[in-house]
């Protein structure tokens, strides 16, 4: 299997242990969304201007023919995986938005008054940040320090 | 499972004995500190300094750097917790065996005996 293009979608819960370390991520997961949208987009983008002045007959395909329960495209796989990366561009705009306002507006739960020591749990739902618990009950692991004195040996 | 990646930000070497050669005994002794510079969920990032200095006097070696544990909660404290109180963590023989050739290489230019390949911890 090699991935053509889209995004691996995280659904889960994830801890943290700093709210920057939220930010972050955050900020990690918006631009790899943003990078999988230009990639795609400039796919659509650059065949709409070969085919200049068409419009959007040169990503339609006429060739879908439900099989059981899913559409497939045996007759014209050109125009079929172009409406295929339409689809998946259009699904990526309001997972961007989402995501983005998230970002934008973080500041405000970094204002919220939050006990020392506590961690974060971020649940996402098919890539979206959708909550955050701030969890006083576990607190983030200690600093981890070393110090020895050794031989090397044989 | 655990990965981890080692990167060497600095090495210092002197060569301390004018009649010091590479076929002399080499008892080095080590001086280790780990300390934490960053963590995640599923990475933590240590930085590391090594001292050692060979036995008699003929040359001192400083390599200092970054490890990085990437992997599940339990395989990071696993990696950087000593099996018993006479062993080093796991972590501390891996950056010294991705730094060894180097200071294996560093020992034969200065002329001075090799580095062993194992430690041992030393009694208090």
């Amino acid at each position: 299997m090699v991935q053509e293009t889209g995004t691996d979608l995280y659904s889960g819960v994830l801890r943290f242990y700093t709210l920057n370390d939220v930010r972050r991520y955050l900020k990690e997961l918006l631009e790899r969304y943003q990078k999988d949208y230009d990639k795609s987009s400039n796919v659509i983008g650059s065949l709409l201007r070969t085919e200049g002045g068409k419009g959007m007959e040169v990503i339609m395909s006429k060739g879908w023919a439900k099989v059981g329960s899913m559409f497939v495209n045996v007759s014209d796989p050109d125009k079929g995986g172009m409406e295929v990366t339409f689809q998946l561009v259009t699904e990526m705009k309001p997972r961007i938005s989402k995501t983005e306002e998230v970002l934008k507006t973080f500041d405000s739960v970094e204002q919220l008054p939050v006990e020392a020591n506590s961690t974060y749990l971020l649940y996402l739902h098919a890539g979206v940040p959708e909550r955050l618990v701030i969890d006083s009950t576990v607190p983030p692991p200690e600093n981890f320090a070393f110090k020895g004195e050794f031989a090397t040996v044989q | 499972m655990l990965e981890v990646s080692v990167m060497v930000e600095g090495i210092d070497a002197t060569r301390l004995n004018d009649k010091a050669t590479e076929n002399a005994t080499s008892n080095y002794s080590l001086n280790v500190s780990l300390s934490e510079r960053d963590r995640s969920s599923e990475a933590l990032v240590l930085s590391f300094s090594l001292e050692l200095t060979s036995h008699p006097q003929a040359a001192k070696f400083k390599v200092t750097g970054s490890a990085t544990l990437k992997g599940t909660k339990e395989e990071i404290k696993e990696g950087i917790s000593a099996p018993d109180d006479n062993k080093p963590p796991p972590i501390l023989l891996m950056i010294y065996e991705r730094i060894y050739s180097t200071l294996y290489v560093l020992s034969g230019a200065l002329k001075v005996p090799h580095p062993l390949p194992n430690l041992l911890k030393k009694s208090s």
